[in-house]
């Protein structure tokens, strides 16, 4: 299948109050990626996705979910959604908020009957089908809920923090129920705050700062320009001597963090006369790696203030005014 | 899919009152009411309790016929006082959390995701709050029929009338406390308005009862002293005419004027002012009832809806009149007596002839339009 699963442009969200969490976002997520939501807290992560799922009414949305009008009560039937922060009623056993969950979602009787089982199994929590939402770890209900959006064999997966209080074994389980989802031509949308798992299993990641997005595309995208040599030193004593001696060789100037020197460059033939350089001075060379930065900093340079170096307060108002969700303890 | 998820919602219904103690508790309760009511009969010699002779209670078979005295006891004490009052508490504690954990954060969002409509979503939940007492009054129905059928050989369908009356009566209640709970979210704040909200009704019904009371007994008044004064009149007329035939004066086609009947019996001067007095009361007393009766209109009528049941299973001829050893009632200054007994059953006919429609037809009414506020909030507010 081609095409996008999610085209929305301009969407905003103004809560009671004036408080404004979204501030005309635009983003394409395509048929059968994973697509990373990121965010600090209270950028209007959450709302967006609500929006989405109907849970909150845009002041201002135009776009498409699998194809249909934003806001179309049917498209939901085509869409599996794991919110934040869920809650499950503690009398239903694990099996019944599956099937109460596919049920609502207009599963038929025998499907539900099927997939429950499977799903339950595909989560980890076969063994535990009979036994009440209340007895559950915070993991386990996490699992389940996953096994929940999964009820109704959705094209779009919508998960909001899914490792949320997931062990380190449940979130790689959770990793390869998102590649397993992405194999089978599913599409994922997953808003987290881990910003390692997303890189571990996103395809395209959009950042979103006080209601806005600040950076969106490929991770190669988003680091283009910025990868660079990273020569490791076995002592750092000497890396600022030999940084300011083949300094003149470069445009942007030469970086030295401890026993690293940085060398903005990604061609290997410039990085030559600077390994020379060490070799000349009798220094032993730890590793010369060509490095990209990671998800981390460019989450961090989307949230810094680029003329103060301040990190942007929360929330997607300003004048230190969280959105809506925060004020309940939500991001 | 309606059909789905409607069932979905109901079966979750279910399951969450599976796993209530208190619906349990109150299930228990209604058995035991149902089994008092089982070991009390009636025969010529009186009321029994488990063969025990009740001899304090002055009623008996030839003063009231066995089914009628199940009837009463289903009506009065099963659905007047045991369903309409007790289980109804238990039963708006149980469910007032309905709406509140609907909407509860973490709940509400995995629901709104789903492929429904908000107002059908609500108003399905909203029924389903009703399964409660919906199962609560048909397992003591059942249980009545078949106890009153075996017991005395009174199979009556009619009492299955219970469920949706009790029903109906309860979701008066039921839909203060869902605007209630998606108002303030919170479960106790919504119970206590609705109890106080019930309470309310409660203090109106009592006023239009002593109001209508009063009415009543007024009119039978003015009608007693009516007919005392026309036969008054009338004899006062008689003494005048033979008195003109004695002293010789034509008789023929003479009628003593008002005034003339007035002079000869000063007596009737009293009466007839008095009269004028409780006409003046009763025009106060009409205005107020009426301004009580209108004010009820826009109100849900509870008391006159479980009344339904008694209206429907009871004939006001089959029960029986006070005993003639109780006091005649009367106004202080005024030698105008009633028949505590009379008044009783006037002030009955007076409440049964209430229409249906307007019992039930304005109190959901009411419902309907109390729902509409909640599906307007429901389907405008974000989670």
């Amino acid at each position: 299948m081609t095409g996008l699963a999610i085209d929305i442009t301009g969407a905003a969200k103004t809560y009671r109050g004036k408080v404004r969490a979204l501030r005309g976002v635009d983003m394409r997520v395509h048929r059968g990626e994973v697509f990373g939501l990121l965010g600090p807290n209270g950028a209007g992560k959450s709302t967006l996705v609500k929006i989405l799922m109907t849970v909150i009414r845009p002041t201002k949305c135009r776009g498409t979910m699998l194809g249909r009008p934003v806001g179309e009560k049917k498209t939901l039937a085509r869409v599996g959604y794991l919110p934040e922060h869920h809650r499950f009623p503690g009398y239903l056993k694990g099996w019944q908020v599956l099937d109460f969950y596919g049920a609502m979602a207009g599963v038929p009787r025998r499907e539900r009957k099927k997939r429950t089982g499977e799903l339950l199994e595909l989560v980890g929590m076969g063994e535990w089908r009979n036994k009440r939402i209340k007895q559950y770890s915070k993991g386990m209900r996490q699992r389940v809920g996953l096994a929940q959006a999964l009820m109704n064999d959705p094209e779009l997966v919508l998960l909001d923090e899914p490792t949320d209080g997931v062990d380190p074994v449940g979130r790689r389980d959770i990793r390869g129920i998102c590649q397993r989802l992405k194999d089978e031509g599913r599409t994922v949308f997953i808003n987290s705050h881990l910003l390692s798992e997303l890189e571990m299993v996103c395809d395209r990641v959009a950042i979103l700062v006080q209601g806005e997005v600040a950076r969106q595309g490929t991770i190669d995208e988003l680091t283009a320009g910025q990868r660079y040599y990273a020569v490791d030193l076995a002592d750092a004593a000497s890396a600022g001597e030999i940084a300011g001696a083949v300094g003149g060789r470069f445009d942007r100037g030469v970086r030295v963090e401890g026993a690293t020197i940085v060398l903005p460059t990604t061609e290997p033939a410039r990085v030559q006369p600077v390994i020379d350089e060490i070799r000349k001075r009798g220094e032993t060379i730890v590793s010369v790696r060509l490095r990209k930065p990671s998800l981390e900093d460019l989450f961090m340079q989307a949230v810094t203030d680029p003329t103060t170096g301040d990190v942007l307060t929360p929330g997607a108002a300003g004048a230190g005014k969280a959105d809506k969700g925060n004020k309940r303890g939500r991001p | 899919m309606i059909v789905r998820q409607t069932a979905a919602l109901l079966v979750d219904a279910y399951r969450e009152l599976n796993a209530k103690k208190l619906f349990w508790i109150t299930m228990l309760l209604s058995g035991v009411i149902v089994l008092v009511m089982a070991a009390l009969g009636i025969d010529k010699d009186g009321v029994s309790f488990l063969g025990w002779d009740l001899s304090f209670i002055p009623i008996n078979s030839d003063t009231l016929k066995p089914d009628v005295f199940y009837k009463t006891l289903f009506s009065n004490l099963g659905i007047g006082v045991w369903l309409s009052w007790a289980a109804t508490i238990l039963a708006l504690i149980s469910t007032a959390g309905t709406i509140p954990d609907l909407i509860s954060g973490g709940a509400i969002e995995t629901l709104l995701s789903k492929p429904i409509s908000r107002i059908r979503l609500f108003l399905t939940k909203y029924a389903a709050g009703l399964l409660f007492v919906a199962l609560q009054v048909f397992v003591f129905s059942l249980g009545s029929f078949l106890v009153f059928g075996l017991r005395a050989g009174l199979w009556e369908p009619a009492l299955f009338l219970a469920v949706p009356i009790v029903v109906v009566f309860f979701s008066y209640l039921f839909c203060v406390c869902a605007l209630i709970g998606l108002l303030t979210r919170s479960t106790i704040t919504s119970l206590l308005v609705t109890i106080l909200f019930w309470f309310m009704l409660f203090i109106l019904n009592a006023g239009d009862a002593t109001l209508t009371q009063f009415r009543t007994m007024h009119e039978m008044m003015i009608d007693k002293e009516q007919a005392r004064i026309e036969l008054m009149e009338k004899n006062t007329a008689k003494v005048l005419r033979e008195q003109r035939e004695r002293d010789g004066e034509p008789v023929e086609g003479w009628t003593p004027t008002h005034d003339e009947i007035i002079a000869a019996n000063p007596f009737l001067r009293t009466i007839a002012d008095r009269q004028q007095r409780r006409e003046k009361d009763l025009q106060e007393l009409r205005f107020w009832s009426d301004l009580v009766y209108g004010i009820k209109t826009t109100l849900p009528k509870t008391n006159e809806t479980i009344a339904l049941l008694e209206r429907n299973l009871i004939d006001l001829s089959d029960l029986p009149m006070p005993s003639g050893e109780t006091q005649d009632i009367s106004i202080e200054d005024d030698d105008v007596q009633i028949d505590p007994g009379e008044l009783s059953k006037a002030v009955q006919e007076k409440f049964r002839s209430r229409p249906v429609w307007w019992v039930v037809g304005t109190s959901l009414g009411f419902e309907a339009f109390v729902l509409g506020v909640c599906c307007l909030i429901f389907a405008r507010r974000d989670f």
